[in-house]
């Protein structure tokens, strides 16, 4: 037989249980927009019943847990994909600028000036006795190192800037990794208490998409609920409620590195080594912006300097061969950079010809006032395959350049384009499972208001039959 | 499929946004008229069009200094022409002075004064003038070709001008060849134009081959039917022009000493003297017509290579056009198309973001 009391226990427990479910309720409408929540859930179960005889009398309901509604394979699916969006998304931006650098569809660049050097030559040799002439042909070849210094102090600017934002990023990668440190400690404490952290869940798991984004990282979950993640193949960045710090540094060039362009150094301990971890960083944003300042522009770097040395070192030879309008055997044109690298920002025109363009050498014989033999052997030049390797001429070579940095360009963007695609489709999916509906929130409302409406009548219907078992002696 | 009230704002922000995106796009290649912008918009087109821009920047060079050349040579070949009629006037004093019915020691001293002046005439027009350059000195432009005797100075320099890619004309034509009719430095030089390689490898170190080979290593290496270099390879400069070649020549004749010896026969009233000058008359006037037709075909070249360039300039100009600008018409039908894609999506949106429940709960 059940008792009063225990019907107004009944009630005033499912009026609690209520209660929760409407916060809840109110913390998911509140959370609607909050970036990486999940839609919480209030589990209610039967309350143990009480035996009497054969019975088992129902005693209402319980608040069981509150728990987050979450796909965590969903989760590190997305973060595997946002860390490669990051990646070409780094590599884009980078390229971006770039392919400014080379691009003549709206200034004039090297093309431009590689043709109008070749044709200086050529009105040389319609007219090698001129003066002015002459002085088209120094000026010509003077806009034409400065292009060449252009292109190289642009791309030399960019990997600047590169530096920095890796400088930002690595920045970016130690706030997080500290944050998701202090969680993983906030996490262990609530969970051990007994019931989920949800919230505490929900930004972990947001972070660690961040950190992805910003550098590729492996990452696992303990039995004790704190996430371990390791950057690149050894750098372990948070373990447990400790985080590592990832710092920069300016270091030589290599082959293909600047020098003085930083590289990205790992501390295991406060008192440790720091060890060099640059080649291990591969993906997110800063594996992209790695990748633009070592691999392309350094790629870029290395055939402008080519260009810049074979052009100096073809033109001098055929120059050395002539003799110039005061006859005398022809000197260097250009200085001879010191070897090909950094050719393109070395390359100046020989002090003897900035003095005094009659010193250009346009005939093949001394005495020759009208000689252009010299001159339309330098003319010559522009169709000559004398870029390394005897496969290509100048202006292929510089086409072809242009022709790679747009294809790059594009493949970066494209890749991009495609990658967001799959993470918008990703997060979709992730808001389906994980997503706030207000339809659904409102009917719950609904739903636990009529509940605890209801659960308030039982009481008052309690209270009521107790007045009526009162009233019995009067 | 649950649907989180998120996902389809999420969605409205990623379609406007590419509809916006899309949009953009169109307006500025609508702006530039462009469709390449950039290399990355089409990396093949762009480096296309850097080739044809290549292509029309070394044309445009051509034409100007083929427009230049030509100058040269008409201006060459008019000059010719004044030596004709020198040579003509000479003639028709030395046929009248030839026969004793017309003429007598009096009558030639006067014309002996006519020929002397007609010499002066011949060197004024060896010693013509375009702008400050000699037109018959060779490579030796700035000095007189020729001295009041008729002594050459200049040399057999032919200064060549690339006409395109492949091939180079001569503009001038030398003193020597013809007041003193040296022969052709090569003998082909009158047919097509040479081209570019033969005659001048920038890359090989002996660098000439008109004048420092004679036509005797020419004519072996037509024999050889190749390109093989007979010359040694040497790294010396090359040799200075040897001293101008008079009279040595087999063939050639030396209009100066016609003219000068046709006056001392007059002077010295040497009729058979002046006889034989008429002979040789002939073959210096023969000399001038066969050289002012050889400029006369080279004027030709030029004129064929003008028509060739600019139809090649046009199209690559056309060839650039295609590639980097906007089909306006299929630009319009786009932008069109994506504005209306826009305002369906915006529509849609608009219905999509609205009604939730809580708009029907009271």
């Amino acid at each position: 037989m059940s008792k009063i009391h225990g019907m107004m226990d009944v009630g005033k427990r499912s009026m609690m249980n209520s209660q929760t479910a409407l916060q809840t309720t109110g913390h998911n409408i509140a959370n609607k927009t909050t970036e990486g929540y999940s839609r919480q859930r209030v589990e209610i179960q039967t309350a143990e019943p009480t035996g009497l005889g054969n019975h088992r009398i129902g005693n209402g309901s319980k608040t069981a847990a509150v728990t987050r509604t979450n796909n965590p394979y969903l989760e590190k699916q997305i973060g595997k994909e946002q860390s490669s969006l990051g990646y070409f998304k780094g590599k884009s931006e980078a390229m971006n600028r770039v392919e400014s650098v080379y691009n003549e569809q709206q200034n004039k660049g090297l093309n431009t000036f590689i043709t109008d050097f070749f044709n200086s030559f050529r009105e040389l040799s319609n007219n090698p006795e001129s003066l002015a002439t002459r002085t088209q042909v120094k000026e010509t070849a003077e806009f034409l190192t400065k292009d060449f210094k252009r292109v190289n102090n642009q791309l030399n600017e960019i990997r600047k800037d590169i530096d920095q934002q890796v400088a930002t990023n690595v920045d970016e990668v130690n706030q997080l990794t500290g944050e998701i440190a202090q969680l993983n400690q906030k996490v262990q404490l609530v969970e051990n208490q007994g019931g989920p952290a949800n919230d505490e869940r929900d930004r972990r798991d947001l972070l660690v998409k961040k950190l992805g984004e910003k550098i590729n990282i492996r990452w696992a979950e303990g039995h004790d609920g704190s996430v371990t993640i390791t950057a690149g193949n050894s750098a372990v960045l948070v373990a447990g409620d400790d985080a590592k710090r990832l710092s920069v540094g300016s270091t030589p060039g290599t082959e293909t590195k600047g020098e003085g362009s930083y590289d990205i150094f790992y501390q295991s301990s406060k008192d440790g080594q720091r060890t060099n971890v640059t080649s291990q960083m591969t993906g997110g944003a800063i594996g992209g912006l790695l990748e633009v300042r070592d691999q392309n522009i350094g790629g870029l770097l290395s055939n402008v300097d080519k260009m810049a040395y074979s052009i100096a070192n073809d033109v001098n030879a055929v120059h050395a061969r002539g003799f110039d309008a005061h006859n005398r055997a022809g000197q260097e044109f250009f200085e001879l950079p010191n070897g090909v690298k950094d050719a393109s920002a070395n390359l100046n025109l020989s002090q003897g010809i900035l003095r005094d363009p009659m010193r250009i050498a346009a005939a093949g014989q001394p005495g020759s006032p009208g000689d252009n033999r010299i001159a339309n052997a330098l003319s010559q030049l522009q169709y000559e395959n004398v870029m390394p390797g005897e496969q290509s001429t100048v202006d292929e070579f510089y086409n072809s350049m242009v022709g790679e940095v747009g294809i790059q360009m594009r493949k970066a963007v494209t890749s991009q384009e495609s990658q967001k695609g799959i993470v918008d489709q990703l997060k979709n999916i992730r808001e389906s499972v994980s997503g706030v509906s207000l339809d659904e929130e409102t009917t719950k409302l609904i739903e636990y208001q009529k509940a605890f409406d209801a659960s308030a009548r039982l009481i008052k219907t309690a209270d009521e039959m107790f007045d009526t078992v009162l009233n019995l002696k009067r | 499929m649950r649907i989180a009230d998120k996902m389809g704002l999420d969605q409205v922000n990623a379609n406007l946004g590419k509809n916006r995106s899309d949009m953009a796009d169109l307006q500025n290649q609508a702006a530039s008229q462009k469709r390449v912008t950039k290399p990355s918009d089409d990396p093949l087109a762009a480096t296309r069009v850097l080739q044809t821009r290549t292509e029309i920047g070394a044309g445009k060079q051509f034409l100007k200094s083929i427009a230049q050349a030509k100058n040269f040579l008409e201006y060459s070949d008019q000059s010719l022409g004044e030596l004709s009629e020198v040579l003509m006037r000479a003639k028709e004093l030395a046929i009248n002075q030839s026969s004793d019915a017309s003429a007598s020691e009096e009558t030639r001293k006067v014309a002996s004064t006519e020929i002397r002046n007609l010499f002066a005439q011949a060197v004024q027009v060896g010693n013509r003038k375009q702008g400050d350059r000699f037109l018959f000195g060779g490579f030796k432009t700035t000095k007189p070709p020729f001295d009041a005797e008729g002594n050459y100075r200049g040399d057999s320099g032919e200064m060549k001008i690339t006409i395109n890619k492949e091939a180079k004309v001569a503009m001038n034509m030398p003193g020597d060849r013809i007041f003193l009719g040296k022969s052709e430095a090569v003998p082909h030089r009158m047919g097509p134009p040479t081209t570019n390689r033969e005659d001048f490898d920038p890359r090989s170190s002996e660098e000439d081959s008109v004048v420092a080979r004679g036509p005797a290593s020419l004519a072996m290496r037509t024999l050889t039917g190749s390109n093989i270099d007979l010359n040694l390879k040497s790294n010396d400069v090359p040799k200075p022009e040897t001293p101008p070649v008079d009279d040595e020549m087999p063939k050639g004749t030396d209009v100066f000493k016609v003219l000068r010896d046709l006056e001392i026969s007059l002077k010295a009233n040497d009729k058979s003297g002046v006889q034989e000058s008429l002979d040789r008359l002939d073959e210096a006037l023969s000399q001038v017509v066969t050289t002012r037709a050889e400029l006369g075909s080279r004027a030709s070249t030029l004129t064929s290579a003008t028509d060739s360039l600019q139809k090649g300039q046009i199209d690559a100009k056309t060839l650039a056009s295609s590639l980097e600008d906007v089909d306006t018409f299929e630009l319009v039908s786009d932008i069109n198309k994506t504005e209306s894609t826009l305002k369906a999506s915006l529509a849609t949106s608009g219905k999509l973001i609205q009604p939730s429940l809580l708009d029907f709960l009271k």
